[in-house]
């Protein structure tokens, strides 16, 4: 199985509020993979929008992402353009 | 942050009696309203704040529960309210399931911070299964708030 990581700053002026943990959530779950988000040696499931919110990522903070999956080239390069996108 | 710092003692319900998504908007910022956290002529205003929240997409993150939240200018600081509604509440969930458990949060225009504490302090607070159950089957108000301030104590010893 496949895996990668990356570190990935938050680009996102509100940080990864509500809306976009519900977007990261949902293009995971378009795929068959496992994904953690890492932040400040917390690491939640990034399947869960709860888990994602508990991180509190503000606006240019790393999070690490981890995904496990043949589709993980994908999902990371999915994943990066909704962090780094300057609104949500 | 804890989350007696923007919920205030009385503006909180384990009786939300409303069915739709708006009408339970209303009812928890009435909450705030009546607990002078707001003022009334401003309701109607807030409410559809919130709503447009809503449209953009659900703030029901699943499991049972919903952040309804948006940013008004006319708030100084972070507010927020709990409302329990027994028999839940159709708010177009991401799991599709009713909705029981509201944390609703108005935050001041210029601030991104606070909220988004807000937001990981709640979702730190409902990640636990146990603590969803005792919020959901509380017999009053004043234990939801034990449960609450019990929860504020071990975090903040953690």
């Amino acid at each position: 199985m496949k895996k990668i990581q990356k570190e990935i700053q938050v680009r996102n002026p509100q940080g990864l509020h509500a809306r976009p943990a519900a977007l990261f959530v949902q293009i995971v779950s378009k795929y068959d993979v496992n994904v953690t988000v890492e932040k400040n040696g917390d690491r939640v499931n990034g399947k869960s929008i709860m888990g994602i919110l508990t991180l509190g990522a503000q606006q240019n903070s790393l999070v690490g992402i981890e995904i496990e999956g043949d589709a993980a080239d994908q999902v990371m390069q999915e994943l990066e353009a909704l962090l780094t996108q300057e609104e949500t | 942050m804890n989350l007696t710092d923007f919920i205030s003692r009385d503006a909180v319900t384990i009786n939300l009696k409303s069915q739709g998504k708006e009408d339970v908007i209303a009812e928890l910022v009435e909450l705030l309203v009546e607990t002078s956290a707001i003022d009334r002529k401003h309701k109607k205003k807030i409410v559809e704040i919130l709503m447009a929240r809503e449209a953009l997409g659900s703030t029901a993150i699943g499991q049972g529960i919903a952040i309804p939240h948006g940013k008004y200018e006319g708030a100084k600081q972070l507010i927020g309210c709990l409302g329990i509604s027994k028999k839940g509440v159709d708010f177009d969930s991401l799991d599709g399931e009713p909705a029981h458990i509201f944390f609703l949060l108005i935050a001041p225009a210029d601030s991104a911070g606070p909220h988004l504490k807000a937001l990981a302090r709640i979702s730190r607070l409902l990640k636990d299964k146990f603590i969803r159950e005792s919020l959901k089957s509380a017999k009053d108000e004043k234990e939801m708030m034990a449960i609450i301030e019990q929860e504020d104590a071990r975090l903040s010893a953690a």
